[in-house]
C-alpha cells in the first residue's frame, strides 16, 4: 500500500494544534464528555504493532470516566461500522506507527483536518480495507468519507523502525512510549471537566 | 479411472496403484517458452503493445499481470500472471506447535482468515485423530457462511462491481452506455431497476446505492461472524476438536437475525447479476468469450455433516460427499471425481516458472491409505523460497503451479454449485434440490417473500457466469446457514452443548490434511508433525491455484488462459487510449486473493516485500 501521500500528514512544526481547535463539548448525561483513544496496526510486527499493544499498556493505569480505550486493528470498515452504531464521540484519538520517513521514534501530534484524496484513492483505499489491509491512512480516509468521524480527531503517530516478526518495540520506539501516553493525556485533558 | 495423466490406476475396490513402475514414473520433460514471435510483433507493429498492470487494483494482495495486445486484431497474443510477494507460511510454520498452525496460517489472509484456521483445525484434527463434537460442526458451518456470504458479495458489489458501472461502461464503452438508457431490465421486479442505466448507475463506486448496501451487509454478516466466533478476522476460539467457546440459543437468535436480513440481499443479487449477463450478451455476443476457458475446475467441498464428519483420512471418501457442497473435480465439463482421496491424489505443484528451487527426495511415496503419491504432492514439497529477476521465459511468480492430473483447474465459489449439481449426491434437500443441471434454492422469506430460484449449469463459461454464479452461491451460502441454525438449535433443545473434544498433541508421526474452500474456492492444508512438533506445513489456496504460473509444458494458468481468450471489445480512439477493462474483467471475474506476508525468515537471509516489484522492468 503507498504511504499517505495525499493525506494531511504533516511533518514539520506546522502541524495544526489539535488543542486550538475551539470545538465545544457536548456532555452525556453523566457529565463527562465521550473520549476514545484508539491504536491502529497489526499484531506481531514490532514498531508497527505500536497501536495494538499500546492500547493494551493503557488499559493497565487509570482513566477519566468517558474515556474508552480501543483496539481498532479489526478493519477500517468494521471500525466504520461500529462508530456508527454508537453515540457520537466527542474527540477521537488514534495512535499508530507509520513509516513516513522521519527520523524513528519520532512522535508526532497533530488534527485531523479532514482532507481527502480524489474519488480513485478513496475507492483504492475502500477495496484495500475490505480485502484486509488495516491502515491508519486508511481508516482517516473512509471514516472521515462517509462522516463517521467526530469533528475533533486527534492523530498521534510514531515513526517505526523496526518492522520484523515480534511483539518488542525497537528501543527508539520504546523510548518513546511515555511521550506519547503523555501526548494522549494532554489530547484528552482540555475536554475533561476539571 | 479419474487420471488421464497421472501413472495411478484404481481397481474394482477403489484401490489405487502405480501404473507402468519404471525410475521415476511420475518424471516429465519440461518444455521452454517461445517468445520470439511475440518480439518481433513488439518490434515492428505499433498496435501490439505490451499492457501490464501492477497492482491489479480492486483485488485482495498483490496480483501484478502482463499481457501483449494486439489492439488492431483486438486479441490478447501473451498473458502472465504475477503474484508478486512471498507468503511463506510454510517456512514460518516449519518446527512450531501444530495447535499455533490455527493461529498463524490464519494470517494467510485478512480477507478470510476463518478458513484458514479452520482448514488448519480440520488438518490438526486428522493428525490427532480427533474429531469435533456435531454442535462445533455446525457452528463452524454458519461461522464461515457468513464469512463466504460477506466475501462474494464483497466483490460482486466493491471489487468487481465496478467494472460494470456506469463510470466504467461510460469511460470504456460509450456505446454501450448509450444501450442501457434505452434497455429495459428483466428482473426488475425483483431488483426494483426498469432500465439498465439505473442499475449501471447504482452499482457506481462509492456513491452507488448498490456499491454502498454491499458495505452494509458486511457489516451484519461479521457480526453474525462475531456472534458465534467472537473475533473476525483471525478468529482465536477455533481449536483442534472444536471451538474453544460455548453458544447458547441467544447468541443463535443473534445470529439468525443477520442471516436472515442476507436473504432479501441475495434475491435481488441475483436479479442483478442476471440483468447484467443479459444485458451484455444482448449487447454483442462476443461478451460471452470474456474470460472464457474450458470447464476445468476443482473443489475440496466445505459445510460437514455433523453427522458424518470423522476427521479421518480413511473415511474422507464418506464424509466428503457428505457435505452441502460436493468435493470434486470437472475437466472439460465433466465430473470425473468427487472422492476427497482421488482428489487428494491428483494434486500437484510445479515450480518451473516460480521463484523457488525444486525440492528433492519423497518422504511420502503413498498416502496414508497406500495409494501412490506423487513426488510433487504437497505432503512431499518443500518450500524454498529463491528470489530472482522477472524472465517471462523463465520465472516470474511467487505463486507456484498447481495442477490436478497435470491439467490447470480453476478455484471458485461457483465450482461448488457446478460440482454439486453433476455429482447428484447431496443429501441435505430442505433448501436445495438437484435436477441433471442445475440446483434449486429455495430462499426463506424475511420482508421480501420466500422464493425458489434456480441455477443452471451455464452453456457458456466466462467472466459474467463467475460472476452470476457468484450471486447464487449467495443464496446458497444462505439457505446451508439457515439448514445448520435449525440443526443446531434441534442440539440445542436437547442439551446437547458440547463445542470441544478433549485431546493431547500426540509425540508420534502423524499426517494430516484439511479439505476446505474459501470464500473465492479450494483452500487445503497438508500437515506432517512427528515429536509433537511441525515437519512440513503446505497451504494451496484459491489464488495460488487461479494465479499461478505457466506450468512445466508451458501451458497458462487459468488468469492467464481466460485472458488469452478475451477479445478486446472496449471502445478506444487510440491505442494510448486503452484501458484493458475486457482483460481486467476477466482477472476480476475469478475474484483474485493474493494476500501474503511481507516478512518471512529463511535460514539468515531476510526477504521483504521489494524482493520483487513493477512487471514493467521484466527481463525477456
Amino acid at each position: 500500500m503507498p504511504a499517505g501521500p495525499t493525506i494531511d500528514t504533516p511533518r514539520s512544526a506546522a502541524a495544526p494544534d489539535p488543542d486550538a481547535s475551539g470545538l465545544t463539548t457536548e456532555l452525556d448525561s453523566s457529565g463527562a464528555p465521550r473520549l476514545l483513544v484508539g491504536g491502529v496496526g497489526y499484531r506481531l510486527l514490532r514498531d508497527l504493532s505500536f497501536g495494538p499493544l499500546l492500547i493494551e499498556r493503557l488499559a493497565r493505569e487509570s482513566w477519566p470516566d468517558g474515556v474508552e480505550l480501543e483496539d481498532l486493528s479489526y478493519g477500517p470498515v468494521g471500525v466504520m461500522h461500529n462508530l456508527d452504531a454508537r453515540p457520537p464521540y466527542d474527540r477521537i484519538v488514534l495512535v499508530a506507527a507509520v513509516k513516513r520517513g522521519r527520523p524513528a521514534g519520532d512522535v508526532l501530534r497533530y488534527a485531523w483536518r479532514r482532507q481527502l484524496p480524489d474519488a480513485d484513492e478513496i475507492q483504492a483505499r475502500v477495496a484495500e480495507a475490505v480485502t484486509g489491509v488495516i491502515s491508519l491512512d486508511n481508516l482517516l480516509i473512509i471514516a472521515t468519507y462517509f462522516d463517521k468521524l467526530p469533528r475533533d480527531v486527534v492523530v498521534i503517530e510514531v515513526e517505526a523502525l523496526d518492522e520484523d516478526w515480534g511483539e518488542e518495540f525497537s528501543p527508539e520506539v520504546e523510548r518513546a512510549v511515555p511521550r506519547v501516553i503523555e501526548e494522549i493525556r494532554r489530547s484528552i485533558s482540555g475536554l475533561l471537566p476539571s | 479411472m479419474c487420471f488421464r495423466n497421472l501413472p495411478i490406476e484404481f481397481d474394482a475396490q477403489g484401490g489405487a496403484t502405480l501404473r507402468g513402475g519404471g525410475a521415476d514414473p511420475f518424471g516429465y520433460e519440461t518444455k521452454a517458452i517461445d517468445r520470439d514471435e511475440i518480439k518481433k510483433l513488439l518490434a515492428k507493429n505499433g498496435y501490439v503493445k505490451a499492457v501490464d498492470y501492477d497492482p491489479v487494483t480492486r483485488v485482495a494482495g498483490a496480483l501484478g499481470f502482463h499481457s501483449v495486445v494486439d489492439l488492431e486484431n483486438r486479441k490478447v497474443l501473451e498473458a502472465s500472471s504475477i503474484a508478486t510477494l512471498f507468503r511463506g507460511y510454510e517456512v514460518i510454520l516449519k518446527g512450531r506447535d501444530p495447535r499455533d498452525a490455527i493461529f498463524i496460517s490464519s494470517r494467510a489472509c485478512g480477507v478470510c482468515g476463518g478458513v484458514h484456521s479452520t482448514c488448519s483445525a480440520l488438518a490438526i484434527e486428522m493428525a490427532f485423530k480427533i474429531c469435533p463434537p456435531p454442535l462445533a460442526v455446525i457452528i463452524r458451518n454458519l461461522a464461515l457462511s457468513m464469512e463466504f456470504i460477506w466475501d462474494n458479495s464483497m466483490h460482486l458489489f466493491m471489487l468487481a462491481g465496478p467494472d460494470y458501472s456506469e463510470a466504467m461502461i461510460k469511460k470504456t464503452e460509450p456505446t454501450l452506455w448509450d444501450k442501457a438508457t434505452r434497455t429495459e431490465t428483466r428482473w426488475g421486479s425483483i431488483h426494483g431497476y426498469s432500465k439498465m442505466s439505473d442499475l449501471f448507475h447504482d452499482m457506481n463506486p462509492l456513491v452507488g446505492k448498490l456499491y454502498l448496501e454491499g458495505l452494509e451487509l458486511s457489516r451484519m454478516a461479521r457480526e453474525g461472524y462475531v456472534t458465534l466466533m467472537s473475533k473476525y478476522p483471525h478468529p482465536e476460539t477455533i481449536v483442534p476438536g472444536g471451538i474453544s467457546h460455548t453458544v447458547t440459543i441467544q447468541s443463535f437468535n443473534v445470529y439468525l437475525n443477520r442471516l436472515m436480513k442476507t436473504f432479501d440481499f441475495a434475491k435481488r443479487g441475483i436479479a442483478i447479476w442476471n440483468d447484467i449477463a443479459d444485458f451484455f450478451y444482448d449487447a454483442n455476443e462476443k461478451y460471452k468469450e470474456c474470460g472464457t476457458r474450458p470447464v476445468n475446475m476443482a473443489d475440496l467441498g466445505i459445510w460437514d455433516d455433523p453427522n458424518a464428519y470423522d476427521a479421518t483420512y480413511e473415511n474422507c471418501d464418506a464424509w466428503g460427499e457428505r457435505r452441502w457442497a460436493t468435493p470434486g473435480v470437472i475437466l472439460d465439463g465433466k465430473l470425473v471425481t468427487s472422492k476427497l482421496q482421488q482428489i487428494n491424489l491428483g494434486i500437484e505443484e510445479f515450480i518451473e516458472h516460480s521463484y523457488y528451487e525444486n525440492w528433492t527426495g519423497q518422504p511420502h511415496k503413498t498416502d496414508p491409505l497406500g495409494a501412490p503419491l506423487s513426488p510433487h504432492h504437497p505432503w512431499n514439497k518443500e518450500t524454498k523460497p529463491k528470489p530472482a529477476g522477472t524472465n517471462w521465459r523463465e520465472k516470474y511468480s511467487w505463486a507456484t503451479a498447481p495442477r490436478w492430473d497435470r491439467v490447470a483447474v480453476e478455484a471458485g465459489t461457483y465450482a461448488r454449485p457446478w460440482i454439486t449439481v453433476l455429482a447428484g449426491k447431496l443429501p441435505h434437500r430442505r433448501f436445495l434440490d438437484l435436477t441433471p443441471d442445475s440446483m434449486k434454492i429455495l430462499i426463506p422469506k424475511y420482508l421480501d417473500p420466500a422464493v425458489e430460484v434456480e441455477w443452471k449449469i451455464p452453456p457458456v463459461f466466462n467472466a459474467f457466469e463467475r460472476n452470476r454464479a457468484r450471486a447464487y452461491s449467495i443464496a446458497y451460502q444462505c439457505v446451508v446457514a439457515y439448514d445448520n441454525w435449525l440443526m443446531g438449535m434441534d442440539l440445542l433443545k436437547t442439551g446437547d452443548y458440547r463445542t470441544s473434544t478433549p485431546f493431547e498433541v500426540p509425540k508420534d508421526h502423524r499426517m494430516g490434511v484439511g479439505f476446505w474452500g474459501a470464500g473465492r474456492g479450494w483452500l487445503s492444508h497438508h500437515l506432517e508433525l512427528d515429536k509433537g512438533a511441525i515437519v512440513n506445513y503446505q497451504i494451496i489456496t484459491p489464488s495460488t491455484l487461479n494465479a499461478c504460473p505457466k506450468d512445466p509444458w508451458g501451458n497458462p494458468g487459468p488468469y492467464e488462459e481466460a485472458v488469452l481468450a478475451t477479445p478486446i471489445l472496449e471502445e478506444f480512439a487510440s491505442p494510448e487510449k486503452f484501458k484493458g477493462i475486457d482483460i481486467l474483467r476477466a482477472i476480476r471475474s475469478f475474484d483474485p486473493c493474493m494476500p501474503c506476508t511481507t516478512h518471512i525468515y529463511a535460514g539468515d537471509q531476510h526477504i521483504t516485500c521489494e524482493v520483487n516489484t513493477c512487471a514493467c522492468g521484466a527481463d525477456d
